[in-house]
């Protein structure tokens, strides 16, 4: 049968299970019977092929653009493997069919155990790394489905968790070492990676592809470190436990190790790191397992012994190993199943597994008795049962294993492995079985129907087959280990036997069998020992890691995102200080073009200035007021600096933009207390410092190195000079690129400014409106307020002064053209003079004396800019050409006449209302404030009679 | 200027439609016509993509600052549908709280025309009014609960952040054009010789970089990502999640490609450094979190690391890694965030990850369905998934960067214990809780169960993705 068909029957199957769950519980284990029994059989058709030594291939190209193809290859070692899983899985279904109550949901069950077949027969037939890697994880997905299976269970879910967290992060490490492998091979074909072992060992980064590939096979085959999720696993039901854990899933590890051999074996790392997590899960292991009450923990301790023996055995890398190793997988599938099984009987029997209450069950369970017997005797390395031959070839080949220059460290360890195999051993057969039978158990046992004790029988009959006559399973064992090692070495040509002769591994294995016996006399003194000894939990340690890296990792997360804002600009500042510092260092830095200009007093005197206001600013900050004066000198200076650099337009710019953000500011404070709070400590000012000092010198030294610096290419401000006058008529040439070069930007700015004004109004008046309104009527200033709100003689300059800043105003929008100046800076000083007036006699009664709402203002500047702008379509022109002519009026001289100066006209309006509107807005919160309205100009009426102002407001009568 | 017009018709179609309900809504029944335009919305930015992909030359426009490439027509078609579809799961979530503002779907719509300007961006200044578009946009959404403290705290530190990186891809940009004498994408490039870049075009270019970093929030500018995340409302938050991404990512392997293409070595290093630290923090972060939305904002930035990773390498094939990266990832952000739409209790939503105790057992379905996606967002096989990965941990170990890879390999495996959590939270948690109730909502159910089904049908082909994803990538990277 076709490779492909093999793989896809238990996922195609998978469905059966569910739909005939409704059909009754015989139908529904029939079907998945079925299904398993066809893909058994169809691997079976391919036996022929294999026996002849061919390797049976099959090929779809699935993403080849990601290397990843559907490909199946089927050798001795895939179908040794695909042989247990399905045959084995035949044996379980048909036990899991008697063993499952009537309660249990069978449908879903079969499915689960379906998908994990078919999962596990593809990793074992994938001849793509990917492939396999898929195959692998979908193992993982499968059984944890199976073993949460009996979700109502506490610990179910617990070793399902661990399971799951442990085997999944394996196989995710694992892809990093496949991806690594491919990319060294440059194929992600099984087949061609296993023939370049030394382009593979010679590359320098073998050794991380190595470490993750073998944390993916460590964690699945529970290897240390990684052995203790397994028994914590076998809450899951007994076919599971049976099936999963012992024979199949946590063999995926041994196979892909065994897979992986002739690429990766024979190095000094491998050697090291396989052998020895090998040989010290095998003896923790087996330690652990002999102090284990429960029979399923005490078997899956064994599990994870025999896996470590198998390890331990392709650890070493040689030939004579693996045969070892694939001798004692066949026999381990065996005696071990068939162990599970029986202590699955017994549990559902005597509804325990508790080892301390069971006892006797010889003459009740005879069936049961003989086949754990046999399985459990063949673990010991009792002669005529499997196990013995294959612990005999272990010990052996550990007699050889030179580890850390020392010949005795690995045959003792390996020894004394067996010796505690051999002890539980004889535990579990004799605190189950032997003695005397007692009345206590929680339900009476006795041996099930035979659908139950067959499936085990099978494999015991298996074990004594094979212990007993060894030359049927040679043939075998040796096609097998012929696929393991590839054309990397020869199969060893020494015979499986029960009889070698007196060697040292007949010695080892008598020592062990009679220290196991010794043991098991002395075992309740050791029990006592063993309970007071204070020893390391493996679970503990897992989940008290688990929980510190949880609360590092939260401790780590709450430091650096604590919400605080200042933090967060810190880490950005300091990042991008880090990626500049980078740019810095690897960038080609040209010599300077320039020379360094010297400084004259003046500029010294102005960046003293700055440099003081700014650092008074940075140490007086908590003092609002002063802060803002500071604020203002800075500003200031920066537009006395643009005097100094010959922009004078710039200068008008910032300062007007200066006074009237001031202001701007100074209404705010009216609403905010006079001080900032101290809130920082002294290191957390000290560490912002730095970053501040370092950020600074870091703007410094980059406007340094470019002021020293030509820019590529021609300024563009030449382009401008060139044909601000031809173009534009006008020979200032900022006006002239506001006006005209960049004039549709500008009409863009003039709206932008207007709906900001627009919105600021929006929003005071829905604030106003809302509960901030019973708030600012409530306020209690922290301060006295001025006994003179509007002073007279503030009251006399800004009513003098207004005409004259208007005349300004104008002037300078009139010569905005060619001279410094233009409507943007005109409206900025236009805006001024009004405020003054606001600041000067109050809200209330300058509003009375507007004659324009700012609304209509800043439209009207919006129009006419927009009007001025359609106007050049009369002429067939695009949109905001400009014209200009001279004419001459007689008496005055030749004079400019502009389009530009109508659009500028635009723009001035529209700077005037929105500054207006958005400044009258602010106001307005303050007038809530303080509802001291007046209809005079100042508080002192100067044409009055006598006195101040009677309380009401209103003048007193004359006379 | 017709033909120009011609090219960028959809943007200017979808800003019309955008400005025009924007008015007609103002002035015709406000949030009563919410639902109305929020169809309205999606159907046609639905309509938008599918013109968009139709197109299959490269053509220009406004003398190279408008690029209409199969680059740009794969990201626009991903954030317009991913858009759309974040919109029609908004839509009862926002009914029920009283949050579905007519203004909302526009917003939404704003944004995905400045994310089309973005990915197609030929000029540093095309770049710059795409991203302030979409972000301006985002930053009102982000605060539209605005009764809600949080949410308005995360939407101004969303603003204050944003305008500084803003205001540093300005800075790059203008060292950029001071030293290469041009803004355009296909000057920059020329003006690039063999070898090391001048100091100032690199201190442009890392400036750059870290102004986009923010918008795809990448460590270390990631710090706003949290909190937003958190402080929005879950649409909102899902919206961030998907297009957003998908637009900044594809802006910055246009910026790196088109304009310093001839500088790979310049800036892979530094790609490789923002990818490798987003990993392992949205990893490690991520572990502490006990709110979902949280967590998905630390599983994001983890996933921008990867995304990134295919950018670092530098090749077209790390490109095609990356666009596929990105197309996988929104799907299963789709898929979670419907699935955290539904997680309520009597009608208020619940976004502690604790309250999914016990939930596979009263709602196997959608509990089967968050597991796909939760493993597919893990990046274990079979799941879609893991081919994301897998593209963007082979590119970079192609582009010469293995220890990257490694690394990559190492934040997954951390990056595992977090989604792999909720499984067990959802399968075998303890289930005093009181059950989760929904509001037996149809559309997010399909949201959460199509993404699902994508995570393990897409095993087949990928549903073709990768073939259009290598034709983008090739039309930018040649």
């Amino acid at each position: 049968m076709s490779l492909f068909f093999i793989v896809a029957l238990p996922f195609l199957g998978a469905l059966l299970p569910g739909v005939m769950n409704a059909a009754g519980r015989s139908s529904c284990a029939g079907v998945t019977f079925t299904v398993s029994l066809s893909a058994f059989v169809g691997l079976l058709t391919n036996l022929p092929a294999i026996l002849r030594g061919e390797v049976v291939k099959a090929r779809i190209a699935w993403m080849p653009e990601l290397g990843l193809d559907a490909t199946f290859m089927l050798d001795g070692l895939g179908f040794f493997f695909a042989f247990l899983i399905l045959g084995i899985g035949l044996l379980i279904i048909a036990y899991g069919r008697h063993y499952l109550s009537r309660d249990d949901n069978m449908g879903e069950f079969f499915t689960y155990l379906l998908l994990f077949q078919g999962a596990m027969v593809g990793i074992v037939l994938s001849d793509n790394i990917l492939l396999l890697l898929v195959f692998w994880e979908l193992t993982s997905l499968s059984s944890f489905l199976l073993i949460g299976y009996w979700k109502h269970l506490p610990e179910g879910r617990q070793g399902a968790r661990m399971a799951l967290t442990v085997t999944g992060m394996g196989g995710l490490a694992m892809i990093g070492g496949m991806l690594i492998l491919g990319q060294i091979v440059g194929s992600y074909d099984l087949s061609v990676i296993l023939q370049n072992r030394d382009l593979i060992q010679a590359d320098p980064l073998y050794l991380p592809a190595l470490i993750l590939i073998l944390l993916g096979c460590f964690t699945k085959s529970a290897q240390f470190p990684f052995h203790f999720w397994l028994p914590h696993a076998m809450a899951a039901p007994t076919p599971v436990s049976a099936y999963l854990h012992s024979a199949t899933m946590v063999k995926a590890g041994i196979f892909l190790m065994a897979r992986m051999w002739p690429a990766l074996a024979g190095t000094t790392e491998w050697f090291v790191i396989v052998t020895s997590a090998g040989l010290i899960t095998m003896v923790i292991g087996a330690v652990i397992a002999l102090f284990k009450h429960d029979l399923k923990a005490l078997l899956a301790f064994s599990t994870v012994s025999q896996l470590g023996l198998i390890t331990m055995l392709l650890g070493t890398g040689t030939a004579f190993g693996a045969m070892a190793a694939m001798f004692h997988i066949l026999n381990h599938a065996t005696f071990k199943a068939a162990l599970f099984m029986s202590a699955g009987i017994v549990d559902h029997e005597a509804h325990t597994r508790d080892i301390r209450r069971l006892g006797g069950l010889r003459h009740l369970m005879p069936v049961t008795f003989t086949i754990a017997t046999i399985g459990a005797l063949s673990i010991a390395g009792i002669p005529f049962l499997n196990g013995f031959l294959s612990k005999e070839m272990m010990l052996e080949e550990m007699t050889r294993t030179v580890m850390f220059d020392s010949p005795l460290l690995v045959p003792v360890l390996a020894t004394i492995g067996s010796l505690f195999s051999a002890a539980y051993c004889f535990r579990f057969v004799g605190h189950t079985f032997l003695g005397p039978v007692r009345d206590d158990y929680p339900s009476k046992p006795h041996d099930p129907n035979p659908g139950m004790w067959m499936p085990p029988a099978i494999l015991a009959v298996l074990v004594v087959v094979i212990g007993t006559a060894p030359f049927l399973a040679e043939p075998f064992v040796k096609l097998v280990t012929a696929s393991v090692l590839g054309i990397e070495a020869e199969v060893p040509k020494s015979y499986i036997k029960i009889w070698h002769g007196l060697v040292p591994a007949l010695y080892l294995s008598v020592i062990a069998l009679l220290g196991g016996l010794v043991l098991m006399l002395i075992f309740n003194p050791l029990l006592r020992l063993w309970d007071a000894m204070p020893r390391p939990e493996a679970k503990t340690i897992f989940d008290a890691i688990v929980a510190a890296s949880v609360s590092a990792a939260r401790a780590l997360t709450f430091t650096l995102h604590n919400g605080s804002f200042t933090r967060y600009a810190m880490i950005g500042a300091i990042a991008i200080l880090a990626a500049g510092y980078h740019a810095w260092i690897t960038g080609s830095v040209g010599t300077p073009t320039r020379a360094v200009q010297a400084a004259g007093p003046v500029p010294i005197a102005g960046w003293a200035m700055l440099v003081a206001a700014s650092l008074g600013l940075v140490l007086l900050h908590r003092n609002r007021f002063l802060s803002l004066i500071f604020i203002g000198i800075v500003g200031l200076m920066v537009s006395i600096g643009f005097v100094y650099l010959s922009a004078p337009d710039l200068a008008m710019t910032q300062f007007t933009v200066e006074v009237v953000t001031i202001i701007l500011l100074l209404l705010a404070l009216n609403f905010l207390p006079n001080r900032t709070p101290v809130e920082s400590t002294t290191l957390r000012r000290v560490r912002d410092a730095s970053v501040a000092v370092a950020s600074g010198l870091a703007t410094f030294a980059l406007a340094y190195h470019y002021l020293l610096r030509d820019a590529v290419g021609t300024p563009i401000s030449e382009f401008h000079l060139a044909n601000s006058y031809k173009g534009g008529g006008g020979t200032n040439v900022v006006n002239v690129i506001l006006v005209d070069f960049r004039g549709f930007d500008t009409y863009g700015e003039i709206i932008v400014l207007g709906i900001a004004a627009l919105l600021i109004f929006a929003l005071t008046e829905t604030l106003l409106r809302g509960p901030v309104r019973a708030r600012l009527l409530n306020r209690v200033p922290d301060q006295p307020r001025a006994g003179d709100m509007h002073p007279m003689m503030m009251v006399v300059v800004t009513r003098v002064l207004m005409p004259v800043v208007l005349m300004v105003g104008f002037y300078i929008f009139l010569r905005g053209h060619n001279e410094p100046g233009g409507g943007f800076i005109a409206g900025l000083i236009v805006s001024i003079a009004v405020v003054m007036q606001y600041m000067a006699s109050g809200f209330s009664w300058a509003t009375a004396r507007l004659r324009y709402p700012y609304h209509g203002i800043i439209g009207a500047g919006v129009l006419i800019a927009g009007f001025t702008g359609i106007g050049s379509w009369f002429v067939a022109k695009p949109f905001l050409t400009s014209d200009f002519t001279y004419v001459r009026i007689p008496p005055f001289e030749k004079f400019e006449l502009a389009t530009a100066a109508l659009f500028d006209l635009g723009v001035f309006l529209a700077v005037v209302g929105a500054v207006m509107l958005s400044l009258e807005s602010f106001s307005r919160l303050a007038r809530r404030a303080s509802s001291q309205d007046s209809e005079h100009p100042m508080d002192i009426d100067p044409s009055r009679e006598e006195g101040a102002l009677a309380p009401d407001g209103t003048k007193p009568e004359a006379g | 200027m017709g033909a120009d017009l011609n090219i960028i018709l959809p943007e200017i179609i979808l800003s019309i439609f955008a400005m025009a309900t924007l008015v007609g809504g103002a002035y015709l029944g406000q949030d009563r016509l919410a639902r109305p335009i929020l169809w309205a919305t999606c159907a046609v930015m639905l309509i938008i993509a599918f013109m968009v992909v139709q197109g299959d030359t490269t053509r220009v426009a406004f003398g190279g600052m408008f690029v209409d490439d199969g680059f740009s027509r794969f990201a626009k078609g991903l954030v317009l549908v991913s858009g759309a579809a974040i919109l029609l799961m908004s839509e009862g979530y926002m009914a029920r709280r009283d949050l579905l503002r007519f203004e909302y779907p526009l917003l939404v719509a704003l944004a995905s025309v400045g994310m089309m300007m973005m990915v197609s961006a030929g000029d540093l200044m095309a770049l710059y009014m795409g991203l302030e578009l979409q972000s301006l946009a985002l930053y009102v959404v982000a605060s539209l609960r605005r009764d809600s403290v949080i949410s308005t705290e995360a939407g101004l530190k969303y603003f204050v952040l944003g305008a500084l990186s803003s205001g540093l891809l300005l800075f790059g940009s203008s060292l950029v054009y001071g030293f290469a004498g041009t803004t355009m994408f296909s000057g920059i490039i020329t003006t690039l010789d063999e070898g090391h870049l001048n100091l100032g075009l690199l201190i442009g270019l890392v400036l750059v970089i870290s102004g986009l970093a923010f918008k795809v929030s990448a460590v270390p500018f990631h710090m706003w990502t949290p909190d937003v995340y958190q402080g929005s409302p879950t649409p909102v938050t899902a919206f961030f999640a998907t297009a957003p991404k998908v637009a900044a990512m594809a802006l910055f392997a246009r910026v790196l490609h088109d304009a310093f293409g001839n500088a790979i070595s310049d800036w892979s290093q530094v790609i490789a450094v923002l990818s490798v630290l987003s990993m392992f923090l949205g990893a490690v972060a991520a572990i502490g979190q006990t709110n979902i939305k949280r967590l998905m904002a630390y599983s994001s930035i983890a996933h921008m690391g990867y995304a990134l990773m295919g950018l670092a390498a530098g090749t077209a094939f790390g490109v095609q890694a990356m666009l596929i990266y990105m197309a996988i990832y929104v799907t299963m952000n789709v898929g979670t965030f419907a699935f955290i739409l539904m997680m309520e209790r009597d009608g208020s939503p619940v976004v502690e990850i604790s309250a999914l105790n016990g939930y596979a057992k009263y709602e196997p379905g959608k509990a089967l369905a968050m597991l796909l996606l939760l493993f597919s967002l893990a990046g274990v096989p079979p799941l879609v998934g893991f081919f994301g990965k897998f593209y963007v941990l082979r590119a970079a170990y192609e582009g010469g960067l293995a220890w990257l890879a490694v690394a990559g390999v190492i934040a997954s495996v951390i990056g595992a214990f977090y989604y792999l959590r909720i499984v067990y939270f959802m399968y075998f948690g303890d289930d005093a809780e009181e059950p989760l109730t929904d509001g037996k909502s149809p559309v997010l159910w399909a949201f959460l169960m199509v993404p699902a089904a994508v995570m393990l049908i897409g095993v087949i082909n990928l549903f073709g993705i990768e073939g259009a994803a290598q034709a983008a990538a090739a039309t930018l990277v040649n």
